[in-house]
């Protein structure tokens, strides 16, 4: 996936004066502080999300398998299907529901989701993969808006040569595709969970980078700015009082796409035989390794989608509501 | 996923002359296989007994090629290091240009023996020092040149000296001197005696290039005439290449009138582009995919045994490999059955730790019984061993190598023993990790004889010896291999060599992997040569479509 | 805005030398050469050292480096090590097909994206903004080899509409060729659109909340013209700057729409220069994207400050 959503708050040099006057009415010492109540689309967002991260601490307890166990010899068992099931039918032709139910209502092992193709529990594995996933992406995701908000806004601030060092370095690796950047990371240093976690953090910090230096310039200029520079107010009140409050919003907005991109990244890097180490299960990596399935019909590949998808989609929305709830006032009108 | 066992009950000799031909109609219409199957089904016979009879009848038409048609073939992997010089070729998108490109001096049968093919005769002397090769004179080049003894010495030249860029000339080094003994005879002056050196001959890298036309081809791209079957049209590495019939081919030659032959490096879209019709034959399918290509009406998987092997190398001169004990535990924590029935679908043989199998015929040592999996065995030694912990280095050099070392993991944690899989990256494996780490993972394909396959990676001075494994006496008896020609006493030095290879070595071969490919199935007469994919390459000159 | 342009031009060759910088360090810190990859585990230490000093491999990194620097500033981009083809010959035609498959992506999907976004944002909280955003949320979070496949799998196995793949024996009519082509531009509209479509949105509904647009509110002048005639205008820059990026990534970031459907463009030809540690042919694939992404990014500038009348005379 690309960086390409890097930019939606990225005013260039032009766009400032826009923004200048826009804002000139408004003239706030902080930004307005309001409690977030969210609809009932974001309220279930937040249960999706919750549940997720609560199975990502407790998954391997909760999971009826190991992740790398395997359960049947048998590649891409439909969901519903049992071990004794296969000691009968040999075929893929005859594992049809009814044959499912005869053989499997009384199996204490019952692959709900089925098996993936190597004969391990695809649900199991969704489960162990939701602490891999989840816990690579945000960590990622944190660490790249950590080093891009501080690399980002520190140009700002300081302008000069170090703004020109650190903005001619981001260019070259945003210009660059990131699949390739992570290749060369992973092939030269291992794909360790560490390095994966650095090498997408550094990438996606990248687009952080241009976000908050763009914002960070403008701010930078903005009346309430001089206002309290000429209160004789120090660089870093500055930086954490006015300029980080007032960037917050734009950025949380690019905070639910940049988790997608980093998990998409990781397993973009399945595709071409990297990403995670073997057996850990990773929702991403699972999609890669089970395709071969789709052409006999199997889910073992579409699970993993259908979990990053509610993870993403949901964040995504949840995003989308409080960034809505603190718009102006005269938003709501328009609906 | 096995099939259960039917009686057949009449074979193809056994049809009419009716339904003989009707079937024959059929088949050179193109019906698939499960078509002809069901036809013949229809007529009262079982599953089976159809199956066999069809098998049989595409035999038959496989006898009567017909010309015409233009077909799409696609490789695993292409790239800008696509070659047009046979001593370069690594690659199997190599082997096949080069098949449709060139002829050797010699060609493969499908039970690997030499036949002439640029060599109208071949022979050795008594005590096989030395090899006379007789060349057709009736073969011309692309460019309408004639091809003489002097185009063998050149090619021959490019596999000698430093600046030397051939990936054979281990192969040939023991050749100390390619003599011209006139216009269209060359003598191999050998070091030791080979009585295998007109099957080396027959292997992709010793196909015959025109005097100087590396060095052109080199200078400015000028593409090297060859003699083979096809012209060459189009040639861009990494993007396809094109080849259309030689109308002045120096024998019977080609049934295709053209083809194209480019690589799709995703497993699964290109057994899709097999399944769609949009091309005519694809390598390496992956055996999960086997089932699906087959229930597909119009496509056929060619799964050919073959002695290719995939192997877990214990490096036996450092890290845990240095303990025997360690390597003997390991050994036994293999369900080799289990991995050719799981991981590779059926499509392949049990391994028996050492590198040849049952497509060597008389050369493969049977009576040695397999390894079994015995984990109470494997920990005895295992304890012995007094390690606890190692770390396996895998790259997934062949379809499959990562799940059996996941499979291999899970048996060792199972008697407590603590193995790590580090999955490590394809690109700049062979430099930087095989033959380097204490534990890795290599996959080598069929060679043309037993003798050269234990030569290659088992030999105590070879310099692909992956494991470290030096044993004099298996160096004497590969000395004597080479030289004997009586297959009983063959068998036995073979034999003794297998046994020290699957006692001392430090390797695992769980299984052999068969050659599997795909092709349309009014693709006909494809060779069956183990030694690469379609028929070793082959295909070129002796498929046809229907 | 002469200046202007003159400045970003200096700035992006500066930009160029730091990618070319960066993409040495990187390679050379991976394991093995050009020769090590090529010969495989066919190598010896003989056929190495030979294959190394054909390639000219046995020259310290740094001079490679800058006779490679050399020949680029008289336009020279080298012989590949791979291959031993010019890597001018074989970006040439890869070129091509990228801009041919990227250019048809981008006329589709632009006017596409920048459509439904504005719908969405003109009734925004209705079921058509919720599905917009549910559908396009859906597809950005999906892998995009597997709506691939997915598509293969249904139009070309199943329904055999379309080819499976991407490949041209040369010479097809105009109809064959967007026959041919039509699964990898399905995906790739798919895969870009849903971003822009949502980036649209959200830079309208930014712009949106601005005073100046309440004020008209305040007015009663009517949504529709809000939208388009203020607020579209204004929102412009940050989507034109989303359309740039999605364009440079349809030349260099599609590699595994190039892979699945045997593709002959750039992006994937990167990868393999990687994966065979072909220098000369890394950077200049490196140096191609480069300046692609200089040069959208320069163009999405312009286009955003002639679009907006406000923002041609500086303060």
């Amino acid at each position: 996936m690309s960086d390409t959503s890097a930019n939606t708050e990225e005013t260039g040099a032009a766009e400032k004066e826009v923004d200048t006057i826009d804002k000139f009415a408004e003239l706030p010492d902080a930004p307005p502080k309001k409690g977030i109540k969210l609809s009932w689309v974001g309220k279930v967002s937040v249960a999706i999300v919750a549940a997720w991260v609560v199975v990502a601490f407790i998954g391997p307890w909760i999971a009826p398998f190991h992740e790398a166990e395997f359960i049947v010899d048998d590649s891409y068992v439909p969901s519903g299907g049992c071990p004794e099931m296969l000691e009968e039918l040999f075929d893929l032709d005859e594992w049809t529901p009814d044959a499912i139910t005869q053989y499997c209502t009384e199996s204490d092992t019952i692959l709900f989701l089925g098996s993936d193709y190597l004969g391990r529990d695809t649900f199991s594995r969704i489960i162990w993969g939701a602490r891999t996933t989840i816990g690579i992406s945000f960590v990622a995701t944190l660490f790249a808006y950590f080093v891009g908000i501080t690399l980002g806004i520190g140009a700002a601030v300081s302008g000069g040569w170090i703004d020109m060092v650190l903005s001619r370095f981001n260019e070259s690796i945003l210009s660059l595709p990131s699949i390739m950047l992570g290749l060369i990371a992973v092939a030269a240093l291992g794909s360790t969970i560490p390095i994966l976690i650095i090498t997408a953090a550094l990438i996606y910090a990248t687009s952080v980078f241009r976000i908050a230096r763009a914002l960070g310039q403008d701010i930078m200029v903005q009346d309430f700015v001089e206002a309290a520079h000429a209160r004789g107010e120090g660089l870093w009140w500055i930086i954490t009082r006015e300029v980080l409050p007032n960037a917050a919003m734009p950025l949380l907005t690019d905070f639910g796409l940049r988790l997608v991109f980093v998990i998409l990244f990781i397993s973009s890097l399945s595709f071409l035989g990297l990403g995670v180490q073997p057996p850990m299960a990773d929702w991403g990596s699972m999609v890669r390794e089970n395709m071969q399935g789709l052409g006999y019909g199997s889910y073992a590949s579409i699970w993993p989608a259908v979990a990053i998808g509610t993870l993403t989609i949901s964040i995504n929305l949840i995003v989308d509501d409080i960034s809505a709830k603190s718009g102006g006032s005269l938003a709501k009108k328009m609906v | 996923m096995t099939k259960k066992p039917e009686k057949t009950e009449v074979g193809y000799a056994d049809l009419n002359g009716a339904d003989k031909d009707l079937l024959h109609t059929a088949l050179n219409r193109g019906a698939s296989r499960r078509e002809a199957i069901k036809m013949m089904a229809a007529t009262g016979l079982s599953v089976a007994a159809a199956g066999t009879i069809v098998t049989s009848a595409k035999d038959a038409i496989a006898a009567t090629p017909k010309k015409g048609g233009s077909v799409k073939m696609c490789p695993s992997l292409h790239g800008p290091d696509d070659r047009l010089i046979p001593a370069q070729f690594t690659s199997t998108v190599d082997y096949t240009r080069g098949r449709a490109h060139y002829n050797g001096l010699t060609q493969l049968n499908d039970d690997i023996t030499p036949r002439p093919e640029l060599a109208e005769e071949f022979s050795p002397n008594a005590n096989a020092t030395e090899w006379t090769f007789k060349l057709r004179k009736d073969v011309t080049f692309h460019d309408g040149s004639k091809f003489t003894a002097d185009d063998v010495m050149y090619t021959m030249a490019q596999h000698y000296g430093d600046d030397s860029v051939s990936v054979v000339k281990t192969l040939v080094s023991e050749v100390k001197e390619w003599k011209k003994v006139g216009p269209y005879e060359v003598k191999a002056i050998l070091e030791s005696p080979n009585s295998d050196l007109a099957t080396l001959m027959g292997e992709k890298q010793f196909k015959i290039m025109k005097e100087g036309s590396a060095e052109a081809y080199n200078a400015d791209g000028t593409l090297p005439p060859g003699t083979g079957p096809f012209t060459l049209e189009d040639f861009q590495p990494g993007v396809r290449s094109r080849h259309v019939r030689n109308e002045n081919y120096w024998r019977e030659g080609a049934n295709f009138d053209e083809i194209e032959v480019f690589a799709i490096t995703d497993p699964v879209a290109r057994v899709n582009a097999l399944l769609s019709d949009d091309v005519d034959m694809v390598a390496q399918v992956d055996p999960k995919a086997v089932k699906q290509v087959e229930s597909t009406d119009g496509a056929e998987i060619k799964s050919t045994p073959s002695s290719a092997y995939f192997g877990m190398c214990m490096m036996l001169d450092r890290g845990p490999g240095q303990n025997a004990d360690f390597v003997k535990g390991m050994k036994f924590l293999h369900r080799r059955d289990k991995v050719v029935k799981s991981i590779l679908k059926g499509q392949g043989t049990v391994g028996n730790d050492h590198p040849i199998n049952q497509a060597f015929g008389p050369d493969f040592c049977s009576e040695l019984p397999v390894r079994p999996y015995d984990p109470d065995q494997a920990k005895f030694h295992l304890d012995k061993s007094g390690i606890t912990s190692a770390e396996v280095n895998v790259a997934e050099v062949s379809p499959g190598i990562t799940d059996v070392c996941l499979m291999w993991q899970r048996e060792c944690s199972k008697i407590g023993f603590d193995l790590q899989v580090k999955k490590v990256p394809t690109d700049g494996y062979w430099g930087a990790v095989w033959m380097q780490t204490p534990i890795n993972v290599v996959a080598w394909n069929m060679r043309p004889t037993a003798t050269i396959q234990l030569d290659i990676a088992f030999a105590p001075d070879a310099p692909w010896n992956d494991t470290y494994w030096k044993n004099e006496r298996f160096g004497q008896l590969l000395q004597m291999a080479r030289s004997e020609t009586d297959p009983a006493k063959r068998h036995e030095i073979q034999c003794e060599m297998q046994t020290l290879a699957h006692d001392g070595s430090g390797m695992i071969i769980p299984a052999h992997n068969n050659v599997v490919d795909g092709h349309g199935s009014d693709i006909m007469g494809i060779p069956s040569l183990p030694l690469g994919i379609l028929g070793g390459c082959e295909w070129p000159e002796f498929a046809w479509k229907a | 805005m002469g200046p202007m342009i003159f400045r970003r031009i200096v700035i992006g060759f500066i930009t160029l030398w730091v990618v070319s910088v960066i993409v040495f360090f990187g390679l050379s810190i991976l394991p093995g050469d050009a020769a090590a990859i090529q010969l495989g585990q066919a190598a010896t230490e003989e056929s190495l050292a030979a294959l190394r000093a054909q390639l000219g491999l046995d020259r310290p990194a740094y001079i490679r480096y800058f006779t490679w620097l050399g020949g680029m500033a008289t336009g020279d981009m080298g012989i590949s090590n791979a291959g031993g083809a010019t890597i001018a010959s074989l970006i040439d035609f890869r070129l091509i097909k990228t801009l041919e498959l990227g250019g048809i992506v981008a006329v589709i999907s632009v006017p596409l994206s920048i459509f439904l976004g504005l719908a969405a944002a003109m009734y925004p909280g209705t079921w058509l903004d919720r599905i917009l955003t549910f559908g396009t949320m859906s597809l950005v979070a999906v892998p995009e080899f597997l709506i691939a496949t997915f598509l293969v799998l249904i139009f070309a196995v199943k329904l055999q509409w379309m080819p499976s793949i991407a490949y041209m024996s040369g010479g097809e009519s105009l109809w064959e060729w967007l026959h041919a082509l039509a699964m990898p531009i399905l995906t790739l509209v798919i895969v870009v659109s849903a971003q822009m479509i949502r980036m649209t949105r959200a830079g309208i509904l930014n712009v949106m909340n601005s005073p100046y647009i309440e004020m008209a509110i305040l007015k009663g002048v009517a949504r529709k013209r809000i939208i388009l005639r203020h607020a579209l205008f204004n929102a412009i820059g940050p989507i034109i700057n989303v359309i740039a990026l999605n364009l440079a990534y349809l030349v260099s970031g599609v590699v595994i729409v190039e892979t699945i459907f045997a593709y002959s463009g750039l992006a994937k030809l990167m990868i393999d220069g990687v994966q065979t540690r072909d220098f000369p042919l890394v950077q200049a694939c490196a140096m191609i994207f480069c300046g692609t992404y200089v040069l959208l990014l320069l163009t999405a500038d312009i286009g955003a400050i002639l679009s907006n009348p406000r923002l041609r005379k500086p303060k």
